[in-house]
C-alpha cells in the first residue's frame, strides 16, 4: 500500500461519509437488523408465559438445558447461533452500496479517465477501490456488533438479572468469516462495477450476492443449524483463501480500454 | 532524447474503420506540437495511444523512451492530460481536487496544497478555490483541469482542446502559460485542436490530420515549402495590364502569387504605368489554415482519382 493508494482510499471513504443519504442507508439497515430483531426476541421471551414450544425445540438440539434456565438457553441460541448470520449479510450490504459505485460511479461522474491517468497500475487502483469498500464494510460490521452487544446485554440483564456474553464463535465470525465474505463480495462487485455502464446495473448485479446468505438466514429461523467452531474456522479459512485468489486473479483480463468502453 | 516517437501508429476499433492510420511523427523536448484536425480526425485516439489507455493495432510509440502499451503508469507519472472526458469531483472544492490529484501523483499533502495554491493563483481561480466544483463555470473547470494536469510538473502535457469554453481573456492567459511552460521549463506540449488560428499562435510545429490520416508534419515553414513557399499578394487596382496573371478574390482583390518580396514593386509599377490606380497592396505567406485546407483538398482529389 503506497501513499497514492491511501489518497484514493481516503477520498472514496470521504465521498461516502459526506453523502448523508448513503451513510444513513449504510448504517441504519444493519442496526435495525442487529438491534431491533434481537430486542423484539428478548422482549417476547420476557413477556411470554409459556415456554413449551421452545422446550420441544431445545430437546431436539444437542444443548444442555436446565429447566429453570430455559430463557437463558433460548437467548443464547439467538445471540450465538442466529445473530452471527446477520454479520455475513451486513458486510455484503455495506460493501454493495459502496463498491457498486466504485468504478461505475467514477464513470458516471466522468472522473474515471482522470483517475486512470494517474501513475498507479490498474491492479493498484482496483486494490485501493476494494480496500476502501472493505474498510467501510468492516467499520459498519464492528459498529453494529458493538451496538448490538451493548443493547442486548442491557436488555438481557434487565430481563434475566445476569449477562449472557457472546461466545468464541463470534470471534471467528467477526475476524475471519465476515471479512472473508466481505472481501469476496467486494471483489466481485468492484469487478462487475468496472464492466457496468450505470449504477443501477451494478447494484442489480451486486444484489444477487445477498441471495445465498438470505437463504442461510431463512434456514436459521426455520430450523437452527449448529455449526461447530472448527467447521466455522475451516469455512472462514477457505473463504479467506478464495478472497485472496479472487483479489489477485480476477483483474488480469481487465484493461484500460475495456474500462473506458 | 525525443519526447515522442510514433512509428506507423495504427488503431482500428473493433469492427470499425481505422481511427488512426499509419501515423509516424517525432517530437523534441520543449516543443509545442499542434495536432490539428476536425472532430473525429483521430486526435483523441492518438492521445489515448500515447498514454497507454488503448493499445495500437499496428505500429508503436514511445514517450521519453517509455512504451505506453507496456508501462502506462510510467508514462502517466511524467505526463499531464487534459481531455473533455477527464473531469474532476463535483463534491470537492477546487483546492481539494488539486490536493487529491497531487497526492495521487505521490506528492505530499503539504506540497500538494502549496502547488495547488500557486496554480490556482496562476489560472485566476484563487477566489473560487473553496467553492465546490459543481458551482464552477465551464471555463473555470477547464482552467482547473489544466491546473490538475500540471500539479506534478509533468515533462509532457497532452492538451485536448484546452481553450474550448474559455473566454478570449482566459484563452490568452492559457496560451501564454503554454508558451511559458515550453520556453522556461522545457515542458513538451502535445496540443490537439481544431482551431487553426489559435494553434498558429502557440505552436512551434504541427501535425495535420484528417480522417485518421496524418497529412503533413513539420514547422510552419516546412509545411509551406511542401505547398508553396512564396507570397500571396493582394492588390486592389482599377486595371491590370496584360501579362500579369491574377485571380479575382471575393473582396474584388486580385491575388497574385510571387516567390519573393522583390517581385512586388515591378508589378505595382506596371499597373501604374498602364494608367491604373492602386488602392491597396498586401502580401501574406500561406497561413496554417490555407495549408490545412489545401492539403485536405489535395487528399480529396487523390481519393476521387483513385475511385475513378
Amino acid at each position: 500500500m503506497n501513499t497514492m493508494q491511501s489518497a484514493l482510499i481516503s477520498k472514496d471513504i470521504r465521498g461516502i461519509t459526506a453523502n448523508k443519504q448513503l451513510l444513513i442507508a449504510m448504517i441504519s439497515v444493519p442496526i435495525a437488523l442487529t438491534v431491533v430483531i434481537p430486542s423484539i426476541f428478548i422482549m417476547l421471551l420476557h413477556f411470554m408465559p409459556d415456554f413449551s414450544d421452545f422446550e420441544t425445540m431445545l430437546r431436539l438440539l444437542p444443548v444442555d438445558v436446565q429447566p429453570d434456565n430455559m430463557k437463558a438457553a433460548v437467548i443464547s441460541l439467538l445471540i450465538n447461533n442466529i445473530m452471527p448470520v446477520f454479520f455475513i449479510i451486513i458486510p455484503i450490504m455495506a460493501a454493495s452500496i459502496m463498491a457498486a459505485s466504485s468504478f461505475v460511479g467514477e464513470k458516471e461522474k466522468r472522473t474515471l479517465e482522470t483517475l486512470l491517468y494517474c501513475p498507479l497500475s490498474l491492479k493498484q487502483i482496483f486494490r485501493a477501490k476494494i480496500l476502501s469498500s472493505f474498510i467501510m464494510s468492516e467499520l459498519v460490521s464492528v459498529l453494529s456488533f458493538i451496538i448490538m452487544t451493548l443493547v442486548t446485554q442491557i436488555e438481557i440483564f434487565l430481563t434475566t438479572g445476569s449477562l449472557l456474553l457472546p461466545n468464541i464463535s463470534w470471534l471467528v465470525v467477526l475476524l475471519l468469516l465476515s471479512p472473508a465474505v466481505s472481501l469476496i463480495s467486494i471483489t466481485l462487485i468492484v469487478r462487475g462495477s468496472a464492466k457496468a455502464q450505470t449504477m443501477e446495473e451494478s447494484q442489480q448485479r451486486s444484489a444477487l450476492l445477498v441471495l445465498p446468505v438470505i437463504f442461510l438466514v431463512a434456514g436459521q429461523f426455520v430450523g437452527i443449524v449448529l455449526i461447530n467452531i472448527w467447521i466455522l474456522l475451516g469455512l472462514g479459512a477457505l473463504l479467506a483463501v478464495i478472497a485472496w485468489f479472487l483479489m489477485n486473479g480476477s483483474f488480469q483480463k481487465i484493461s484500460y480500454e475495456s474500462m473506458l468502453r | 532524447m525525443k519526447a515522442i516517437i510514433a512509428e506507423r501508429l495504427t488503431k482500428t476499433y473493433s469492427g470499425e474503420k481505422k481511427a488512426l492510420d499509419n501515423a509516424s511523427f517525432e517530437l523534441s523536448q520543449g516543443e509545442v506540437f499542434g495536432f490539428l484536425g476536425p472532430n473525429g480526425a483521430g486526435k483523441t485516439t492518438s492521445v489515448k495511444l500515447l498514454n497507454g489507455m488503448i493499445s495500437p493495432s499496428e505500429g508503436s510509440c514511445h514517450v521519453f523512451g517509455i512504451n505506453p502499451s507496456s508501462s502506462p503508469e510510467k508514462v502517466h507519472a511524467i505526463s499531464g492530460v487534459v481531455t473533455e472526458h477527464a473531469q474532476m469531483y463535483g463534491n470537492l472544492t477546487g483546492q481539494e481536487n488539486l490536493v487529491f490529484y497531487g497526492m495521487l501523483f505521490g506528492i505530499s499533502k503539504e506540497e500538494s496544497r502549496k502547488r495547488a495554491l500557486e496554480l490556482l493563483e496562476r489560472l485566476d481561480l484563487t477566489a473560487a478555490k473553496d467553492k465546490k466544483l459543481t458551482t464552477y463555470s465551464t471555463g473555470m473547470r477547464q482552467r482547473l483541469s489544466l491546473a490538475r494536469a500540471m500539479i506534478h510538473t509533468p515533462k509532457i502535457l497532452f492538451l485536448d482542446e484546452p481553450t474550448s469554453g474559455l473566454d478570449p481573456e482566459s484563452a490568452q492567459s492559457v496560451n501564454n502559460m503554454i508558451k511559458e511552460l515550453a520556453s522556461d521549463r522545457g515542458t513538451t506540449v502535445f496540443l490537439c485542436t481544431h482551431q487553426l488560428r489559435y494553434a498558429q499562435e502557440v505552436c512551434s510545429s504541427y501535425g495535420l490530420i484528417d480522417d485518421g490520416t496524418l497529412l503533413a508534419v513539420g514547422s510552419l515553414d516546412a509545411l509551406r515549402c511542401k505547398l508553396f513557399s512564396g507570397l500571396n499578394v493582394y492588390i486592389k487596382a482599377t486595371l491590370f495590364p496584360e501579362g500579369i496573371s491574377f485571380r479575382k478574390t471575393e473582396g474584388q482583390l486580385a491575388e497574385i502569387n510571387v516567390q519573393t518580396e522583390e517581385e512586388i514593386p515591378p508589378i505595382v509599377k506596371r499597373i501604374v504605368d498602364a494608367g491604373g490606380n492602386v488602392y491597396s497592396v498586401s502580401a501574406n505567406k500561406l497561413s496554417l489554415e490555407d495549408i490545412y485546407f489545401s492539403l485536405i483538398e489535395k487528399r480529396k482529389e487523390r481519393k476521387e482519382v483513385k475511385s475513378l
